[in-house]
């Protein structure tokens, strides 16, 4: 099938487009320089092109978001999704899998990774992404507690650290490394936390410096397209910032070696608007958003995701167990907690971020004062779905920083007044534009992800994933940006039109990414050794059905990598 | 004006009526109110089909449901000024949200009686099934205002994550009575299984009636008599007469300000 898309205003960072007047040409799914007379015109007169908007944090699969569906049912209730011709489903904050995939389709996004993968537990997420249509889907894999990685680091093993690392990638299907509070989620399981960096965890001895340089090391060993993606120690404690900082700076010295993509960092700070905070209590909350913006400007290494509060009831989920037992203690609000045997752990608690709370709403202020602070080529729209809020407030997150007006009537009218006095929100007038939109929405995510050859941009032979929002480029009515960019006018999938004028018009199966490292043979064999070992000794489940099977996906999509020269 | 609703036959499959409020159907002529559209099962069907409809004179908005049945569920939800009289039994959610105004059932009402109330009275003349003025499955918004008057006996978890309000119930209840309340009164005149006030973080219970244990995780303070019962710190209290075991609770949380009063003469096991 051949499209034109016709006198669309064309926004394409990666290609260093602003607002250019000009036709796309799609040809059997991906982006070409001309197609023949018989292809089909769209006519985009008016309308924004972007290409297909990219989420690189977000839990939409797996057994926590499963068991925050099941531990909620009052969430179902809040929204149903029931449209003739798709499957109906639920959901407000934990929408279903048919649900999730379609909305972030009607927001013109194509490209989905889910955030948190135990490998133990990839069966359940990978069961999930079959069922979950429109997108293409990848999963992080949490390797920062996990018991074989701290082993070989404490003993400085880093190339059996590596091969034990892309023997997981390969067999559970991951697609990068996560790391979830340092240290601390083992401790966890010992009823225990760390409070920073230097703390060593219980038993093995090893501190967070060490599991973050450690995998940092093993990441550019392997030549990953994905940084390590961090969620440092300290999770919303009043202080955390310099933690925060420190965190960051520990890998300053290490060089980006991607061996797929183009990435130039070496290390991806997800919503580091909860690990912003300064003060030492929630007495003397207050912001260090700036400080935090200042420092990711000055360096090169660190790019972040903001993970913006949207001031809704929501559920939280997170690998930071000891994070979750807080939360539930100082709210006395329902609690799910699950410890996944050798590799880390986890907890689900509801949260209602009103706008009202005088802590919230600072963090609301954290968020934008990050995103206006902070380079738009270093920064990333997310809300650490569903943590910070529901992926669907994307569009609301774009008129805030779009509108200058929109931000203070909310700073003023909405939120309550700390979120003027505790930060620098309301004294700042930047205005995002349509190109820095398109910058934190797709082009840094794809890049970053090491996706960019294929992904995240409009240049020939780009997949043609392409979002058509019916909005001028210097629009500044709120209300028109919310509306546009919460349903686009077309969302192409692989060259096909899957929405049309916000409505799912077909229904597509995405593929699922993963990442298939070559490892030295003679290397491969010593680490699988000890492995083997570990496996009959400690898990529950034998090597043979550790392995996540071939039928598991509608469609893999495998980046090969060849780093047998580690020996 | 007043609205009388008579259901012709009995119904098998349910009914709701949240949509027949007797604000929204004020000004509304005979025709108007028999072609409103109710959901009846996975169908919907007209108000005319099921109920013979008469309108009467009043000053105030008001309906009169006749010959009711435990199949019409969600009576007087989110209501919030007027009077439904309802003669004989009523489904689940009656008076479910309402804000105000007042509901009399002369008969039994099914489960979620009251929930989630905000403010209004609602009276059941006859028995109450479970979670009286609680929050809904998973839900955590129990009833914050208004009054709940039982004549009859009332089902388990009553008072489920109430807030503030007051629950009256003069025969007996289940089991898990005022279970995560966080505020608001309970008033038991009959007797009381068991398990009562678990998890509860602020609020009152009374009872009058027979208790046969109490949890172990609340602490005894002692006998007091004719207590004035203050929730909140601005609270001018509520005084009850009698003379009362006073325990505080429930110790699975952390500084609970739950009161439970139990009867001394019909607890002499307790203390």
């Amino acid at each position: 099938m051949e499209y034109i898309i016709k006198n669309g205003i064309v926004f394409d960072p990666l290609n260093r487009i602003d607002g250019e007047k000009m036709d796309i040409c799609i040809k059997d799914g991906v982006i070409v320089e001309s197609v023949s007379k018989d292809a089909k015109e769209i006519d985009a007169s008016g309308c924004v092109v972007m290409p297909g908007g990219i989420d690189s944090h977000t839990h939409i699969a797996g057994p926590k978001v499963n068991t925050g569906r099941l531990m909620r049912p009052e969430d179902s209730y809040r929204d149903i999704y029931y449209k003739k011709g798709l499957k109906p489903g639920t959901g407000f904050s934990i929408p279903s899998t048919y649900k999730t995939g379609y909305q972030y389709c009607e927001m013109g996004y194509t490209t989905v990774i889910e955030a948190a993968m135990p490998p133990l537990k990839a069966k359940h997420v990978h069961d999930e992404f079959v069922d979950t249509p429109q997108i293409d889907k990848g999963a992080l894999t949490l390797f920062g507690n996990n018991w074989i990685v701290m082993k070989y680091l404490k003993e400085k093993e880093y190339e059996l650290c590596a091969a034990y690392v892309a023997w997981v990638l390969r067999n559970v299907k991951g697609f990068a490394i996560k790391i979830v509070n340092p240290a601390g989620t083992e401790a966890w399981g010992w009823g225990k936390n760390v409070h920073g960096l230097d703390d060593p965890a219980p038993y093995f001895g090893i501190t967070g410096r060490e599991i973050v340089r450690g995998l940092c090391k093993v990441n550019e060993m392997l030549g990953l397209p994905h940084s390590i993606h961090v969620h440092p120690n300290d999770l919303g404690h009043p202080g955390n910032w310099r933690t925060t900082i420190e965190t960051m700076g520990c890998v300053k010295n290490m060089e980006p070696k991607p061996k797929y993509g183009n990435r130039e960092t070496v290390y991806y700070n997800t919503h580091v608007q909860f690990h912003s905070y300064g003060g030492t209590s929630w007495k003397d909350f207050v912001s260090k958003g700036v400080e935090i913006a200042e420092y990711v400007n000055k360096v090169d290494h660190v790019m972040i995701d903001v993970g913006q509060i949207t001031l809704d009831e929501t559920t939280t989920m997170t690998a930071d167990g000891p994070m979750e037992y807080d939360l539930h203690m100082s709210t006395g609000n329902k609690w799910a907690n699950c410890d996944v045997e050798l590799e880390t752990g986890s907890g689900v608690v509801p949260f209602y971020y009103s706008p009202k709370g005088p802590v919230y709403s600072v963090q609301w202020a954290i968020g934008l004062e990050i995103f206006l602070n902070t380079d738009p080529s270093k920064v990333i729209l997310a809300t650490d779905h569903p943590n910070g809020g529901p992926f669907t407030r994307f569009p609301r997150i774009i008129a805030w920083l779009m509108s200058k007006k929109y931000r203070d009537y909310w700073l003023n009218e909405k939120v309550h007044k700390w979120a003027r006095t505790r930060s620098s929100v309301g004294d700042n007038d930047k205005e995002y534009t349509m190109y820095e939109i398109a910058q934190i929405t797709r082009a840094n995510q794809a890049k970053v992800l090491g996706l960019s050859p294929e992904r995240g941009h409009l240049g020939v032979g780009a997949i043609a994933d392409i979002a058509i929002y019916e909005i001028a480029p210097e629009e500044k009515d709120p209300k028109i940006i919310e509306r546009a960019f919460r349903y686009t006018k077309y969302t192409f999938k692989r060259g096909e039109i899957v929405v049309k004028d916000g409505n799912i018009v077909k229904e597509i199966f995405g593929d699922t990414i993963y990442v298939d490292v070559k490892i030295d043979e003679t290397l491969e064999k010593e680490m699988m050794k000890d492995l083997e070992e570990v496996f009959k000794k400690n898990y529950t489940v034998q090597i043979e059905n550790y392995k996540v099977s071939d039928h598991l996906a509608n469609s893999w999509k495998v980046i090969q990598i060849d780093s047998s020269e580690i020996t | 004006m007043e609205i009388i609703l008579t259901l012709k036959e009995d119904i098998t499959v349910p009914v709701e009526l949240d949509a027949l409020l007797p604000e929204k159907i004020d000004n509304m002529d005979v025709e108007e109110i028999k072609n409103i559209k109710i959901p009846q099962g996975r169908t919907t069907v007209k108000v005319g089909e099921l109920f013979d409809v008469e309108i009467r004179e009043s000053d105030t908005p008001k309906m009169t449901i006749k010959n009711s049945s435990i199949k019409l569920k969600r009576v007087g939800e989110g209501m919030t000024t007027g009077e439904i009289v309802i003669e004989g039994d009523v489904g689940m959610h009656v008076g479910a949200e309402m804000k105000g105004g007042r509901i009399v059932v002369n008969g039994n009402a099914d489960n979620w009686a009251g929930r989630g109330m905000k403010g209004g009275e609602l009276v059941i003349k006859g028995n109450a099934g479970n979670y009286v003025g609680s929050a809904y499955r998973g839900g955590y918004w129990g009833m914050s205002g208004g009054t709940i008057v039982i004549e009859g006996n009332a089902g388990h978890e009553i008072g489920e994550y109430m807030t503030g309000g007051k629950i009256h119930i003069k025969g007996n209840v289940g089991y898990f009575a005022g279970i995560h309340a966080k505020g608001g009164l309970i008033v038991i005149d009959g007797d009381v299984p068991g398990r009562l006030g678990a998890e509860m973080i602020k609020g009152a219970i009374v009872v009058n009636g027979k208790v046969s244990e109490i949890l172990p995780s609340f602490k005894y303070k002692g006998i007091v008599e004719n207590p004035v019962i203050k929730i909140k710190k601005k609270d001018e209290g509520t005084k009850i007469e009698g003379v009362y075991h006073m325990f505080a609770g429930d110790y699975v949380n952390n500084k609970p300000k739950g009161q439970l009063y139990i009867s001394v003469d019909r607890n002499p096991h307790l203390g």
